[in-house]
């Protein structure tokens, strides 16, 4: 029998071996996933996408008769909201028109709010929790690249992490650590400006952090609205974050940190868009669109 | 035909995972608890009880494959769940052969899988530094609730499986030394 247990415990090694460098080999810092990997995600994303629609009808039909039953209460809010829209609608296609107007005569036509939008589906989110991504339909042929913000209609809810040719995948805001930073405005009601970057995602409090970078912090009130500013050099500016739950002093209390709770309910994504940043990214893709 | 049975049931539980959390209420998946669908584990440890024999490791083998497959679409970091899923159904294959395969049995075992799975995955985590090592918050908010909920649908799917996998076990034609370790 030694000689069994032996050759069992040599197996469990290479396993050991044979994790620790796939470990490595994803965890680097890779810019496209594996053509395996690749073909894999395609099989399954088409797989995914035929069983998905029968099961949205199903739980659709149970959110609608929850929603039937709001629906007096939500009218009734809602007509009173209708009536303010309107003069908004009226005021926001004034000023884009004098706005256009005014980058015509200054020659200046791109700016970095413009994006192109993919529409998409989500068609599977990773069962594994603490991985917080979710598969959408829309691959690398319909123009989707790494690094693209993922919006929907309520608001930004994270960024493209890798793509094949069908589906990509999209890391949450919620699953955003140390290394996925977004530059951010706060805009405050008397037309300051406030700069700073989201850091990560705290799941304890279940916010944002934005960490001011100014010392204009003393303005930042409650409710404010957070929006990406376009200074990262991949994201547009103009897409909602969230808004500001609590604002707190950092460990050191050199700096101000706001807590923001995203926009979007990252627990029901369905329709999202991907934005595709019509001024150019500072990006290594550059180079590739330039050899063709 | 039959022999591509459980490989087929396998892909379609994995590809329901991924649609599982949608299927939860909004309470369950928005709340602080994290519970994790481990139904290809589980369909797996039926596998192992129920279709093995003592001298086949079909079930270890299909751990691989669906472990590194679930790794690839769902987490994009290879190695974890193939590994764990791998070494925890063979360790479940070695218990089956002491214990009878009734219901008990069985309960004890999706238990001890589960939490053996779901642990080992989570060390590795903590490991490489993805996740904090916070295992207090652990035990209560993720380990528990994913082994109820995991138990559960073992429950479901043991009477309709249990004898239909002896049944394949039986019709399988004898050179299945291709598969054997």
């Amino acid at each position: 029998m030694p000689f069994f247990r032996k050759k069992r415990l040599f197996i469990l090694l290479i396993g050991m071996i044979i994790l620790v460098v796939l470990i490595g080999y994803s965890l680097r810092e890779r810019e496209q996933l594996s053509m395996p990997e690749k073909f894999i995600n395609d099989t399954v994303g088409w797989a995914q996408s035929v069983i998905h629609a029968p099961v949205k009808f199903v739980t659709n039909v149970f959110s609608n008769i929850d929603d039937l039953k709001k629906t007096y209460d939500e009218n009734k809010i809602l007509k009173e909201k209708l009536s303010n829209y309107k003069s908004l609608l009226y005021d926001s296609q004034e000023l884009k028109k004098e706005n256009e107007e005014l980058r015509k005569t200054l020659k200046k036509t791109e700016s970095i709010r413009d994006f192109t939008p993919i529409q998409a589906t989500v068609i599977s989110r990773s069962p594994e929790r603490w991985i917080e991504q979710v598969s959408i339909n829309k691959g690398s042929l319909d123009g989707v690249k790494a690094n693209m913000a993922v919006i929907t209609a309520d608001g930004m809810i994270g960024k493209i992490k890798s793509t094949s040719k069908s589906t990509a995948t999209v890391q949450l805001l919620t699953g955003f650590d140390q290394f996925n930073r977004i530059s951010a405005i706060a805009s405050g009601k008397n037309g300051k400006k406030i700069f700073g970057v989201i850091e990560e995602y705290d799941e304890k409090t279940k916010s944002l952090l934005f960490r001011i970078i100014e010392e204009s912090d003393k303005d930042l009130k409650k409710g404010e609205l957070v929006v990406s500013s376009g200074k990262g050099g991949v994201f547009p500016s103009g897409l909602v974050i969230g808004t500001v739950k609590d604002v707190i002093p950092d460990q050191y209390g050199l700096t101000q940190t706001a807590l923001i709770k995203p926009a979007a309910n990252m627990n029901e994504i369905d329709n999202v868009i991907v934005v595709d940043r019509n001024l150019e990214t500072d990006d290594t893709e550059q180079k590739q669109e330039d050899g063709k | 035909m039959r022999r591509f049975y459980v490989p087929l049931i396998l892909f379609l539980l994995m590809i329901m995972e991924g649609v599982a959390l949608e299927l939860l209420p909004d309470k369950l998946v928005g709340g602080s608890m994290m519970i994790v669908p481990h139904w290809v584990f589980i369909f797996l440890l039926l596998v192992a009880v129920f279709y093995d024999r003592r001298d086949s490791y079909i079930s270890v083998w299909y751990a691989i494959i669906f472990g590194l497959l679930i790794d690839v679409v769902y987490t994009e970091i290879l190695g974890v769940y193939m590994f764990t899923y791998a070494v925890t159904i063979y360790i479940i294959h070695g218990l089956s052969r002491f214990l009878q395969s009734n219901i008990f049995a069985l309960v004890l075992f999706g238990i001890l899988g589960t939490a053996i799975a779901d642990g080992v995955i989570n060390i590795i985590y903590v490991v490489v530094g993805l996740i904090p090592a916070d295992w207090p918050w652990y035990f209560i908010y993720r380990l528990l609730p994913t082994i109820v909920a995991n138990l559960i649908f073992l429950l479901i799917m043991y009477p309709i499986f249990s004898k239909r996998l002896e049944r394949w076990s039986k019709e399988k034609s004898f050179n299945s030394d291709t598969f054997s370790l």
